[in-house]
């Protein structure tokens, strides 16, 4: 195992459920709070307004799900037929990139503030236009965050068919 | 002869999402949609699509019993409706009001109890996590066990929010200064204040009880699970 693997080992393994939870809560409070400040400065705020209610959503609804499948983790998808979740699930590097890019974009956003307000399309076309390191980065993260929020997207659909198979299969059940 | 055996009709996945109550559910998503997105242009606009999603939050559910269509997918998008509106809410009174950090607070609360609440009800196997028929805590089976209670803390915390909201006059606001306004003040909106904040503390208090008791129920989960042999 390679020691960058060993370390996301250590800091993705929980070994107690206490512990797990609060990883998981800390995670979407966190990523929450980062969005509430980024819909201050940038206008439209509805934009991270929306980020938020799909990152506390989706991730609500496959957490619903796993415990109604009794999957150890929502991270364990592999009868998934998806193809976009097998990249995205089965390759933890790939995962780890896209959740990496989306805080680093967020980040970033933040950082790139200037003034009281800022309009987003703005700051994104001219941190990218301006050819330097941090285009790099924007970009890389933009893309990276753009798959997370598509696997988010595919993820609720995904959950939301776990319970309502739920309750077609209780209601099999002599 | 044979019996008529009746064939039990297995429900299709998309008239389950199709569901009366779920129906309600998608209009109450898309209110709250609109009703944000307009939030600063239409506050009382902003206010009536509020309070009628929270209206139907509270009819879906006697609908769904009434025609026999409740759904686990139903209650799970009753729940998620509530966290993110609510979040939403609080997201703009942060942007309003100073200190601003009250609201995230309060925001981090309500995802984080709810959030803990709902696992460990996963853990107990209970069919809700109001039922907490062996709680201990005098509150909350005060709380829970009297649903009118509840339901005025509930609707307290909503209307302390919504009230705030309405009382921003300025682009900025401080928070002390508009709440001893308006309690000063001797009106009606007196009233509805005083009283809202009742229920709002009372509400905040058993999310932090809540978020100890979920805790709790997780630890134990892990202890009971390595006695097993």
């Amino acid at each position: 195992m390679s020691g960058v693997e060993y370390l996301i080992n250590l800091f993705c393994c929980s070994v107690s459920t206490f512990g797990a939870v609060l990883d998981m809560v800390t995670d979407r409070i966190s990523t929450a709070c980062l969005l509430v400040i980024l819909s201050q400065v940038y206008r439209p705020g509805m934009v991270f307004l929306s980020l938020l209610a799909l990152d506390i959503g989706s991730h609500w609804l496959q957490m619903y799900s796993t415990f109604l499948l009794g999957k150890a983790s929502h991270k364990d998808v592999k009868d998934s037929t998806n193809w976009l979740f097998k990249a995205y699930y089965g390759n933890r590097m790939f995962m780890a990139y896209c959740c990496v890019g989306c805080e680093v974009l967020y980040i970033s956003l933040f950082l790139l503030v200037q003034n009281e307000t800022e309009k987003l399309m703005d700051v994104l076309k001219a941190s990218i236009t301006e050819g330097s390191l941090v285009s790099v980065l924007v970009v890389l993260s933009l893309f990276g965050w753009a798959i997370k929020q598509l696997v988010n997207i595919i993820q609720m659909k995904t959950a939301a068919d776990v319970c309502v198979l739920h309750d077609i299969n209780k209601k099999e059940r002599p | 002869m044979a019996k008529n055996k009746s064939i039990p009709i297995k429900p299709s996945k998309l008239s389950v999402y199709l569901y009366i109550p779920n129906i309600i559910g998608y209009t109450r998503v898309l209110m709250n949609c609109f009703a944000f997105a307009i939030c600063f242009s239409n506050k009382w606009l902003f206010c009536a699509l509020y309070f009628i999603s929270f209206v139907c939050d509270g009819i879906d559910g006697w609908v769904a019993r009434k025609f026999n269509q409740v759904s686990t997918f139903g209650a799970v998008l009753d729940m998620v409706t509530d966290r993110i509106s609510t979040a939403c809410l609080l997201v703009i009174l942060s942007q309003v009001y100073r200190p601003g950090m009250v609201f995230l607070s309060l925001l981090a609360l309500d995802i984080g109890s709810h959030w803990l609440q709902m696992y460990s009800t996963f853990l107990l196997g209970k069919a809700s996590h109001k039922d907490v028929k062996d709680s201990t805590n005098w509150l909350f089976k005060a709380y829970y066990g009297n649903r009118m209670f509840m339901a005025y803390c509930c609707v307290g915390c909503e209307v302390l929010y919504i009230s705030l909201f309405l009382l921003v006059q300025n682009e900025t606001e401080k928070l002390m200064d508009v709440l001893k306004a308006s309690i000063t003040e001797g009106s009606l909106v007196s009233v509805l204040v005083v009283l809202s904040l009742f229920g709002w503390a009372i509400k905040q208090l058993v999310n932090i009880i809540q978020m100890k008791t979920a805790a709790d129920v997780c630890v134990l989960h892990d202890i009971n699970k390595k006695e097993r042999p």
